[in-house]
């Protein structure tokens, strides 16, 4: 079909940050088609400079207003490894069951309110909330226990305070813990299996699109990795976190103000789907259930099917926080104090997966534990070239559908991604009725 | 239960919009005050928890009202019309508007909810507060402490 098009879609709501769809077709030829970022940079890496190692990992959770804890943790991963601070069993469980409670969180959030409404065809969530009042209650239930997490392990739901290099500066009590137990049976795994079922019921309604590409995650041997690991690539396999700018490789492109990275192809995809294809068979037989039910199976190329990858997570995510908080109390839940005495000075590199996909910080110290360099590549940034990708794939295989059934299907194809382009202000806009 | 609850809304990193949480700061260390402080930073969402149950709530938050940098505005939602995702700053999945407009559907609202709604002059990243803003601060801890004050007056008659 010689068809002319030409798509924009001005600051694409629903995405956290500011994001414009850009398409161009003359006579049937795909001129453009990218997601334009219009968010201006921040240079956190330069802020970053100068800093104390007590301060990195405070400066570093608010690149992101919701997901903080996610770089708050690669924070401090990275900086315990550029200064040789050991941490203790204890400070790895208590931090897996907060990497837990966020990616619960999230991942919850972004099939509720940002990919339901799409495959409702709502437009967006408000229209749902007097239809469908009980499951957005159900939502709300679900980011409650995963905030009752923050707030416990953590000190406070959002902008964590006693995660600090080398350990945490309070213990949660058996009983606090015992009781974030209780709501995650009772409450969050009713709750998620609801949620496999409400998902299950729009899964029709999911576009069918396939475009193989070349997915990365963190992989550990013996679990589904989210806390740590190592970094794997479908293509190639197993490459070493210290060796991540290898599979970065960001170059600037025209059309946004976000650097873009490839690896082994023109793009990769990083995020849940991502850590589903590369690491499905670590999950317990209720969240392999859940992507059953869900008609997620291992090996999957719909970039859409990105948020049920989310909901089999959020599964898993409720289930093993239960496992974890068994094993710091039989382990005997201990006093201690953060160890925060350098063994060495200059480089280390972190890595976790954080809720949209691998996070890498990379920091240099100088003898006194204060920053010299820094570098933190964002899973939003690895996804923008696969993006584009897909939108190129994509146009012309819908290109008989009318200009807004496009427009919509590359909308939600961006959601899917669940990009967090600068989550960063809340400015109230306000009327008033005079 | 505290007589109050304050809450503080924005990200301590974007000038300006870091006025919710300092005032929350701000008002944790005056002695003698019946208020239950929530610094909710960019968590939006987060807020409708403490809506439940509580009867008297006040939120804090940059707003961005066309009036001139640092003024403060303190009004009841019912009274203004909070625009939903049309700022092209708060396209952020879901803002303050749309925290509240989700509470009202739901049934969650408070009986006495107010806004504080202060002008900002930038939300640029930066750690200050511009000086138009500094002074609203101080403004808004003086209607918090009234606000309190009402409230107790009210309740002992």
């Amino acid at each position: 079909m010689n068809r002319d098009l030409n798509i924009k879609v001005h600051h694409l709501t629903r995405v956290e940050g500011h994001g414009n769809i850009v398409v161009n077709m003359k006579d049937g030829v795909l001129e453009k088609a990218h997601l334009s970022i219009v968010e201006p940079p921040r240079f956190f890496e330069a802020m970053m400079k100068g800093r104390s190692f007590h301060e990195a990992a405070i400066i570093t959770s608010r690149i992101c207003g919701i997901c903080s804890l996610g770089h708050q943790l690669t924070s401090l991963v990275t900086t315990e490894a550029a200064l040789g601070l050991e941490i203790s069993e204890q400070t790895r469980l208590l931090r897996k069951l907060l990497v837990h409670g966020a990616t619960l969180q999230s991942n919850v959030l972004h099939a509720y309110f940002l990919a339901a409404p799409d495959f409702l065809g709502a437009g967006s969530v408000f229209p749902l909330i007097a239809t469908h009042k009980d499951v957005v209650l159900r939502a709300l239930r679900m980011k409650r226990v995963a905030n009752d997490i923050g707030d416990i392990v953590s000190g406070r739901a959002v902008h964590p305070i006693t995660p600090v290099p080398g350990g945490f500066t309070r213990i949660p009590e058996k009983a606090e813990l015992l009781e974030i137990k209780r709501k995650l049976l009772e409450e969050a795994l009713p709750d998620g299996l609801e949620t496999v079922e409400t998902m299950k019921a729009l899964a029709g309604a999911i576009p069918q699109f396939e475009r193989e590409t070349e997915y990365i995650s963190l992989k550990h041997p013996d679990e589904y990795a989210l806390y740590e690991g190592a970094i794997f690539s479908s293509d190639s396999g197993l490459i070493p976190v210290e060796n991540y700018l290898d599979v970065t490789n960001e170059y600037i492109v025209d059309h946004s103000t976000s650097k873009h990275a490839k690896y082994n192809r023109n793009s990769y995809f990083v995020g849940a789907l991502a850590r589903w294809n590369n690491n499905n068979s670590q999950l317990g037989d209720e969240a392999q259930a859940a992507a059953e039910a869900m008609g997620l199976k291992p090996n999957c190329y719909n970039p859409y099917m990105n948020t049920i990858a989310q909901v089999v997570e959020a599964v898993h995510c409720i289930l093993d926080s239960v496992r974890i908080i068994d094993k710091l109390i039989d382990n005997g839940l201990k006093n201690e104090k953060p160890n925060q005495t350098p063994t060495c000075y200059g480089r280390g590199i972190g890595s976790n997966e954080v809720p949209r996909g691998i996070l890498f910080h990379d920091y240099t110290y100088d003898n006194k534990g204060n920053i010299v360099a820094a570098n933190c590549i964002i899973p939003t940034g690895q996804n923008l070239a696969n993006i584009d990708d897909d939108m190129v794939k994509l146009v012309p295989e819908i290109i008989n559908k009318s200009k807004a059934e496009i427009t919509l299907a590359l909308e939600m194809l961006v959601r899917a991604y669940d990009p967090c382009i600068s989550c960063s202000v809340h400015l109230l806009e306000v009327d008033f009725i005079e | 239960m505290a007589a109050l609850t304050v809450i503080g809304v924005g990200n301590r990193l974007r000038g300006d919009d870091a006025v919710g949480p300092l005032l929350i700061d701000a008002l944790a260390t005056l002695p003698d005050l019946d208020l239950e402080l929530v610094d909710a930073g960019s968590d939006v969402l987060g807020i409708l928890e403490y809506f439940e149950g509580r009867k008297h709530v006040l939120v804090v938050d940059a707003c961005c009202m066309g009036k001139e940098s640092g003024t403060l505005v303190s009004f009841d939602p019912a009274q203004a019309e909070l625009i939903l995702d049309k700022d092209p700053m708060s396209l952020h999945g879901l803002g303050l508007a749309e925290a509240l407009g989700m509470a009202d559907s739901l049934q969650m609202l408070p009986g006495n909810l107010k806004i504080i709604g202060i002008e900002p002059d930038s939300i640029q990243f930066n750690s200050t507060l511009s000086p138009p803003v500094q002074r609203a601060l101080k403004l808004a801890i003086e209607k918090v402490q009234a606000e309190v004050q009402q409230l107790s007056v009210r309740e002992e008659n």
